[in-house]
């Protein structure tokens, strides 16, 4: 199953960011999220902390719907998922694969993001990193495990498609709050809320998502019924 | 090896396959014949395990059919256009967890006779080239049930030649093959025994020798 694991993420990384369109798109799009909220503001007028990480999560969940669409399509082309479901491994692995390496390319894609809100909606940093840092890392997690279950549902089906993402940002409503909860304690929001509570509820969605992940993924991602 | 048992498939209202009963062993090879439309491919998607019968069961006796993979080639080539056909090898050979090496998948190559185009993208490989380093991609797992459907779909007369010595030689080291073709002339020689679909039914199922005494007394071409 490791070795699957392995093979999954190693060649989604390939086919991205060596020899596909990378992650443009996904980042285009997340820029010009940042650029349009920067234009609603007036000339000097500096963004409220809150708004900024709202920006930041809103284009990291978008991009990431993105990533998933972009690297489940990777086996429809030639079928190749049947080829995968042949495997004599459990298929979860192509699901796990598939998260890692969806989280790898989101956290690329947010390394630009950062940038971006800095400079377009003028950010500082003057809370503590180490929260904001965890709470990257736990709200990805669970955006990941949940994507990576959806972009199975939508692999494939073209119809389904523009149901994957009515169905995926309600699932991730109480991610996004966490995550814009610690990150914009760091930009300098005094909350009266610790963000020892936000982190414990991304821990507890991401416990959710891997297991909704593991059970479901056999049913998303099958033959041709 | 395999077993169906009263196999039948519908789509919707539409009976493709009905009361499929037979049994596959470790070791042979069987052809599978009929017309367009009469439900091989499908027939072996559901022993592949890729589509799920309407109603009957196909049924793995050996665990090792199970525990090693099955071997399947079908109209798609399941090959990622953006990777190289060694790395298209080694990605498969990875995820079966076979752990072969370069050199090992090379040797494949050669096998198939695509060895210098090893380092180019598949994506810019003909069908025929395609259809042969789809055939490196089964062969080099050595599956104990190989399923082909068409797998001479695009190819010329010297990859043929090569695919049926390594179709005697699966059956040699002990694996279960079952092949579909349109060319019963070229590819009953090879096969151990027959099975025609026809009329949604299995309407034939026994040796080549006895398949082409019923074809002579229907006057078919090949009986010569």
């Amino acid at each position: 199953m490791v070795r699957l694991i392995a093979a999954v993420v190693r060649k989604d990384l390939t086919l991205t960011l060596l020899r596909g369109n990378g992650l443009v798109q996904a980042l285009l799009l997340g820029l010009l999220l940042f650029f349009v909220f920067s234009l609603s503001q007036g000339v000097g007028e500096r963004a409220s902390p809150q708004s900024a990480a709202t920006v930041f999560w809103l284009s990291s969940t978008f991009c990431q719907v993105l990533i998933f669409s972009q690297i489940y399509a990777l086996e429809e082309i030639t079928n190749a998922r049947f080829g995968l479901l042949l495997v004599p491994a459990p298929i979860q692995a192509v699901w796990l694969g598939k998260a890692i390496a969806g989280f790898c390319l989101l956290l690329l894609a947010q390394l630009v993001f950062l940038p971006a809100a800095i400079v377009f909606l003028g950010q500082t940093v003057s809370g503590a990193l180490l929260p904001a840092l965890l709470a990257l890392l736990l709200v990805d997690t669970g955006m990941c495990a949940l994507g990576s279950l959806i972009g199975a549902l939508a692999q494939g089906q073209g119809t389904r498609e523009s149901l994957m993402s009515i169905v995926f940002f309600p699932l991730l409503v109480p991610l996004l709050l966490a995550g814009i909860g610690v990150c914009s304690q760091t930009l300098g929001t005094e909350s009266p809320d610790d963000a020892d509570i936000w982190l414990r509820l991304a821990c507890a969605f991401d416990a959710v998502f891997f297991g909704a992940g593991l059970l479901l993924f056999g049913f998303l991602y099958s033959g041709d019924d | 090896m395999l077993e169906l048992e009263n196999i039948a498939k519908l789509y919707g209202d539409k009976v493709i396959l009905r009361n499929i009963r037979c049994s596959f062993f470790a070791g042979s090879i069987s052809l599978l014949l009929g017309k367009n439309g009469a439900g091989k491919s499908t027939l072996l998607r559901i022993m592949a395990g890729l589509s799920r019968p309407s109603a009957g069961e196909a049924r793995y006796t050996d665990s090792a059919a199970r525990s090693r993979g099955i071997g399947y080639l079908g109209h798609a080539t399941f090959l990622y256009s953006g990777l190289t056909a060694l790395e298209n090898l080694r990605f498969w050979s990875d995820a079966w967890g076979s752990n072969r090496c370069d050199d090992d998948l090379l040797s494949v190559l050669e096998r198939v006779g695509i060895m210098p185009y090893a380092h180019e993208l598949a994506g810019v490989f003909s069908r025929g080239m395609a259809q042969r380093l789809n055939l490196a991609r089964v062969l080099m797992l050595n599956p104990v049930m190989l399923l082909l459907d068409e797998p001479f779909t695009g190819l010329d007369e010297v990859s043929r030649t090569v695919l049926h010595k390594e179709v005697r030689a699966a059956r040699a080291r002990g694996a279960c093959v079952v092949l579909i073709s349109h060319d019963a002339v070229v590819d009953a020689p090879l096969a151990d025994r027959i099975l025609l679909l026809a009329d949604r039914g299995l309407a034939f199922d026994g040796a080549p020798s006895a398949y082409a005494a019923r074809a002579c007394m229907e006057d078919a071409p090949w009986c010569a």
